[in-house]
């Protein structure tokens, strides 16, 4: 199916007038929905991963995530009521003191093109928020916990042992942010640690499919 | 024993340098120059671009809000009908504890230092969020070049002003070019948008009488690097030790000098130790050496965000300098 890998090439080079028409192309030459918005999932994962090695950067990342969301409002009518689509819910934020939020924007849009349905609680987010979003939703199956500043190191080792401490199950901890690193993950009792957005989306899925 | 100057131009030039370039001992930077309204923390302001700034009390520093009531540029096509340069023409009381301050100042020993912020890229994102001004450059490249031209032009006339009257012998001008480990924009990127704009204006300051660009960037910008020496870029200050300044040096020393590898965000925090920060600058100093190369917090500007954090590390470079020279 030659459309399909259209959509595909031009998800991952950011093409965002391109890709609606050529996901509607892919649909009339018979591709499933599903298919499809595995498509760009995967497209998005190769943006990940270049991001990674820093091969891609910020623009080329959000460009590309902007033609991914493009290419699923077209495909949103014909997926209607697929629950099975999504890898669950992320709860994802920066935490309280820190009001950065670009790289925790990344890691949220890389995590959604990874399949997952997030909800971003901002910035500045205080531990007890996290678990009362926890409650809200439906189908948690991970929370992502931002940091940039050392100074709020305490508040991101608070976050994590609050959400552990309240009883809640069914989800991964995972955290992230520049002066985090994996020894400091596992000393705080997260479950999981991601250097970067790209690096993040991939440990999200191995996280929930573990 | 040298002067702050004489020291710096021997570290810069290659040559004998008689102890470590200090952190910013070499710049007297005058701050009390009109430039933008900023708010104090605890504040939130909107500055004369209309874009507004909060310092939370929690907080080392103030963040651009950009939610919808008050992001200035949300359309990037209609950009000349909304961003609107404040005017430079500052009435001369503005000036004058400005020029007082560049009066006192022995320029045998240190340079008069003019203070730029934000810089071109920043005004970018401060006017229309991170995200936007990002992906514009992709989608609307044609507007974001005029958006930039304007910035430059705008930073060029303020130039002329603050020349006029002051005189300085040195530029520094923040602009942070990336996250810790990585640039926000490619290389390619960051050279068809601003490297042309940025030759624009440091060449201005350097057509009249200012001899040293001091660049804050405290972030990775390694491959950047190439690009700032075409800007006329005498010294990198605020680079990060994700940089691999060692080779950096190697590389580039003598077309370019790199003043930082104390990570601020390493040392600078409420429980700070002399002996954390003496063990950075020790690293830092034996790694990087003599020439080239200035050991510095990568924090902008000569204080620290915790009390003391500064002091310490101009004692730790001290030290370094009687045990190494």
């Amino acid at each position: 199916m030659a459309k399909i890998d259209d959509v595909k090439a031009n998800v991952e080079a950011g093409k965002t007038k391109l890709v609606p028409g050529l996901v509607q192309d892919a649909l009339n030459e018979g591709s499933a929905a599903a298919d499809i918005l595995q498509a760009m999932v995967d497209a998005m994962g190769v943006v990940g991963e270049k991001f990674s090695t820093g091969e891609l950067f910020v623009p080329e990342m959000l460009i590309a995530a902007k033609a991914m969301a493009k290419g699923v409002e077209v495909l949103k009518p014909h997926m209607a009521g697929d629950a099975s689509a999504s890898l669950g819910t992320c709860i994802i934020g920066t935490v309280e003191g820190d009001l950065h939020d670009i790289g925790k924007n990344l890691v949220a849009m890389m995590i959604e093109s990874a399949g997952f349905t997030v909800v971003d609680l901002g910035v500045d987010v205080s531990a007890s928020k996290f678990v009362e979003a926890i409650k809200a939703n439906e189908n948690v199956r991970l929370v992502a916990c931002s940091g940039l500043l050392s100074t709020t190191m305490p508040a991101l080792k608070e976050t994590v042992q609050t959400i552990k401490a309240s009883g809640l199950t069914g989800f991964k901890v995972m955290v992230g942010g520049a002066p985090v690193t994996a020894q400091y993950a596992e000393a705080v009792g997260a479950d999981a640690y991601a250097p970067d957005a790209g690096s993040a989306a991939v440990k999200a899925k191995e996280l929930v499919t573990v | 024993m040298l002067t702050k100057r004489e020291n710096l131009m021997e570290t810069i030039k290659g040559g004998n340098p008689d102890r470590f370039v200090n952190q910013y001992e070499f710049l007297d930077i005058i701050l009390e120059a009109p430039l933008k309204t900023s708010p104090k923390r605890g504040e939130i302001v909107t500055n004369e671009w209309g874009i507004t700034f909060n310092w939370p009390d929690n907080q080392i520093g103030a963040f651009p809000v950009h939610d919808d009531k008050h992001r200035v540029l949300k359309d990037i096509t209609r950009w000349k009908e909304v961003v609107k340069a404040p005017s430079v023409e500052y009435p001369d009381e503005r000036w004058r504890a400005a020029i007082d301050h560049a009066t006192s100042v022995d320029r045998r020993d240190r340079f008069v230092t003019a203070f730029v912020a934000p810089g071109i890229f920043e005004m970018t994102h401060h006017l229309m969020g991170m995200e936007d001004a990002m992906m514009n450059l992709y989608e609307e490249p044609d507007c974001m070049h005029e958006l930039i031209d304007y910035l430059a032009d705008y930073e060029i006339r303020y130039a002329r002003q603050y020349i006029d009257r002051i005189h300085p012998d040195a530029l520094f001008h923040h602009d942070d070019l990336g996250g810790q480990i990585a640039s926000f924009l490619s290389p390619a990127m960051f050279k068809e948008f601003f490297l042309e704009p940025y030759r624009r204006v440091y060449g201005f300051w350097k057509d009249n009488g200012v001899e040293l660009i001091v660049h804050h960037s405290d972030s990775y910008a390694a491959n950047m690097v190439s690009f700032m020496i075409e800007m006329g870029i005498d010294i990198w200050q605020g680079v990060m030790t994700t940089n691999n300044t060692p080779d950096l040096i190697k590389q580039y020393g003598g077309q370019i000098t790199f003043m930082g590898e104390v990570d601020s965000g390493k040392v600078d925090a409420p429980d700070w130790k002399p002996e954390i920060i003496a063990e950075h600058v020790r690293k830092a100093c034996e790694r990087c050496g003599k020439h080239y190369f200035i050991p510095c917090l990568t924090q902008g500007l000569h204080f620290s965000s915790f009390p003391g954090v500064y002091e310490s590390a101009t004692e730790a470079i001290n030290r370094m300098s009687r045990e190494s020279f």
